[in-house]
């Protein structure tokens, strides 16, 4: 297709541009293809999800990076209004408002040794510093004391830290710190 | 002649020159003129933090007041920019310090900022008024601490989108009772509870309080006594606005907002309880901004809250506004200029709102004064777009986001090329654009052809072949920045146009056909562009030949072009010997 590379304005290559986008077509829109085509976009090929703490939601397992792109702050306020949507996944609600029905992310948080929990909204924190600090400070704690432990939604305990902030926000139930032995 | 004018009449009249553009025309004119200008020039905007050093701004510009200053490429915001790329504002701050004691303004835009740059400038500037910092990351609310604290004469602190570590709400305590001069106090993107007594008092004593953008932890009770202390505010974002219905409450708020008789730009609104909407019509004849692009309300809601507001010039909204809800808004808003509808669910597979392409069509045929649209829907036409480009051809932002990268005309099931030819044909005054869809070859042909005004374009998934890219580069007359990701655009464009780079600020390319020999040729050819191939993978000649690089960041600058803070996925040319990479 070497007349690709006269670039100049191209009236001759009309032919060819209809040449390519019927072979476009007849590729990508035959019946069971169409969803086959969205499949194999190139960028696919590198896109091993490394992403995925900086935001990149992991929808179906393929999904896009930086697509669609709206910001983190947009992604924040639909990941939110996601939750709100399938509410059966909900265990505190902790609303003062009556009707409109948007919760807050609160879960309980517990820390050994302290006979009253607290209850915080996950949705303000946009990374586990923030919301360790948060919680330090809210019961009067060092930090280099405690660890963050969580339930998630399989009623399993586990360390906070190791998945990516925004898979640990979808999962967690409860929050438990913990005092370090080391 | 120059030799008959004193310097000090010549200062006089560049004084009257406000626009960067006119005075770097003066500036132009004579060696005088040269000289006397950069004396007296006292605001500087720089739109890439790399395409120029502290020191050469500061040895030419020795009494600035305001800077200005731009970092990362615009697709960082969608996470396309690895961190620590760059964009460090301490090297600026630092050495601005010394050069500028009497710098009043700093503003900055996708930068990384420390506390450390935060305290820097809080201490070194004796009549320091304004900071504002738009989508910075980097520090925390420590910082903010020292800037309230030792600012004396803050009157603008606003944290635009920023990604601030917040460690407490206790640095808004910080503000000494004698600051009274604050004017603007954006802490929207903050997750923590300030002092809402500490807050109130530093509302109420600051008479010349316009802006007053709270965060989300601000609950809605607390809102009435807030806005009381501030009726002269003209722009109020709320916190959460949700609450128990209570009649007491809502008589509060209607009363509050009642005084306020100035009030022209509303935002906040996280966590809308609709019950509530009401309280405010007092002041919608006047507004004319609404932000509502947090607020999942539902589109009957919203009509009636939009239908109040016969003067609105901006809107930004959630989908769940529908199609609908956007025709109630091209009945009743006839002076919109902006409208920017967002995603409710980006991420979802199917559609979960009524909104279509329709929505845009109706309001590009009620609202003759729009000019900037951005838009985010599931479906387009080449009909629909030609529609909107006959009723609106004073558009001079078009941006179109189709969830589905690729999606062909849902009608006839043809690239979207006849669409946006139509946009680019029509609208003679388009600045900016962003197309999604399925595209060809075609559409950049248009483009090339029409879209003389064009000065940022953003393209993703368009395109077959090089041709594509050597339209737009040979044909957009005014284009300052390019950004493509995803497309079939590659080496032989980018070398046929090597000049043209250089009368643009940037051109981004990630996820296309660019080899690392290509980039290395035109860093060889090009001496005033940096070409920063940006590759997590390793060293890029340790890949064959023919393989492309990840991301391709090309800008003019007059700074060296092996910049100290590279982190070690960033290749540029390296100086020494020409033929290496460093």
């Amino acid at each position: 297709m070497d007349n690709h590379l006269q670039l100049h304005l191209a009236l001759s290559n009309t032919s060819t541009h209809n040449m390519l986008k019927k072979r476009k077509f007849d590729e990508s829109f035959s019946d069971d293809e169409m969803t086959s085509n969205k499949r194999t976009l190139p960028l696919l090929i590198w896109n091993d999800n490394r992403n995925l703490d900086s935001g990149c939601v992991d929808v179906e397992g393929d999904a896009v990076v930086g697509w669609p792109p709206v910001n983190s702050r947009m992604r924040k306020v639909a990941e939110h209004h996601r939750r709100e949507s399938t509410a059966s996944n909900y265990v505190t609600v902790d609303n003062g408002g009556g009707g409109g029905g948007l919760n807050w992310m609160y879960v309980k948080v517990e820390m050994e040794g302290i006979g009253i929990a607290r209850k915080v909204d996950l949705g303000i924190f946009g990374s586990y510093q923030a919301l360790t600090a948060t919680l330090m400070a809210m019961f009067g704690k060092r930090r280099e004391m405690y660890k963050l432990t969580y339930r998630d939604k399989e009623g399993d305990w586990l360390l906070a830290g190791d998945v990516p902030w925004e898979r640990f926000v979808r999962s967690v139930r409860r929050l438990k710190l913990l005092k370090k032995v080391w | 002649m120059a030799y008959s004018f004193p310097e000090e009449v010549l200062e006089h009249v560049f004084s009257f020159l406000s626009s960067d553009r006119d005075r770097n025309a003066v500036s132009l004119v004579c060696k005088s003129w040269y000289d006397i200008e950069r004396w007296c020039r006292r605001r500087i905007f720089v739109g890439n933090c790399y395409a120029v050093s502290p020191e050469i701004v500061i040895r030419r510009f020795p009494e600035l007041r305001a800077v200005e200053m731009k970092g990362k490429p615009h697709f960082a915001d969608f996470n396309l920019v690895p961190e620590g790329w760059g964009a460090y504002a301490y090297p600026w701050i630092a050495a601005m310090e010394e050069a500028y004691p009497f710098l009043e303004e700093i503003k900055l835009k996708r930068m990384v900022v420390t506390d450390e740059s935060l305290e820097l400038i809080s201490k070194s500037y004796k009549s320091f008024k304004v900071l504002v910092l738009t989508s910075c990351e980097g520090f925390t609310t420590d910082g903010l601490a020292s800037i309230a604290a030792n600012c004396r004469h803050l009157r603008e602190l606003d944290l635009r989108e920023s990604e601030v570590e917040d460690l407490s709400g206790h640095w808004l305590s910080h503000f000494p009772d004698s600051c009274t001069s604050l004017v603007s106090l954006n802490m929207s993107c903050l997750g923590s509870e300030v002092s809402f007594c500490a807050l109130e008092r530093l509302v109420a004593r600051s008479p010349n309080l316009r802006t007053l953008r709270l965060n989300r932890a601000v609950p809605l009770e607390r809102l009435a006594n807030l806005i009381r202390r501030a009726p002269q505010l003209v722009e109020l974002g709320t916190g959460a606005y949700s609450a128990e219905i209570r009649s007491d409450t809502f008589s509060n708020l209607a009363d509050a907002f009642s005084a306020c008789k100035q009030l022209k730009a509303l935002s906040g609104f996280w966590d809308v309880v609709p019950s509530y909407l009401p309280a405010m019509y007092s002041v919608c004849s006047g507004i004319t901004s609404l932000n509502l692009s947090y607020a999942a309300i539902p589109s009957s809601d919203l009509v009636k809250l939009i239908s109040q507001c016969q003067n609105l010039q901006r809107l930004w909204v959630l989908d769940y506004i529908e199609d609908s809800g956007l025709d109630a808004l091209a009945a009743s808003c006839k002076d919109l200029q902006e409208l920017r509808v967002f995603p409710s669910d980006p991420f979802g597979a199917e559609p979960n709102v009524s909104l279509t392409e329709q929505g845009l069509v109706s309001v590009s045929e009620g609202c003759p004064k729009l000019e900037s649209v951005l838009y985010f829907c599931r479906q387009m036409s080449n009909a629909a777009l030609i529609a909107i480009a006959k009723n609106r051809p004073n558009f001079i932002r078009f941006r179109l986001c189709i969830i589905d990268p690729q999606a062909p005309d849902y009608l006839t099931l043809e690239p979207l090329d006849a669409g946006f030819g139509a946009i680019v044909e029509k609208c003679k005054e388009l600045r900016r654009l962003s197309m999604t869809g399925l595209l060809t070859d075609r559409v950049f042909k248009y483009i090339g052809s029409h879209a003389k005004k064009l000065e940022m374009l953003s393209i993703a998934f368009a395109g077959d072949s090089d041709l594509g890219l050597h339209h737009v580069l040979s044909g957009c007359d005014s284009l300052r920045k390019l950004e493509i990701r995803d497309c079939p655009f590659g080496d032989k464009a980018l070398l046929a146009n090597a000049a043209k780079l250089e009368t643009m600020r940037s051109l981004w390319m990630s996820s296309c056909s660019v080899s690392f020999g290509a980039c290395k040729l035109l860093a060889q050819k090009m001496p005033r562009l940096n070409v920063e191939v940006i590759d997590e993978r390793g060293p890029p000649d340790s890949r064959p030949e023919g393989c492309s690089v990840e991301r391709a960041y090309v800008y003019r600058t007059v700074a060296s072009r092996q910049r100290l803070d590279m982190p070690d996925f960033v290749w540029t040319h390296d100086e020494d010997s020409s033929l290496r990479y460093s």
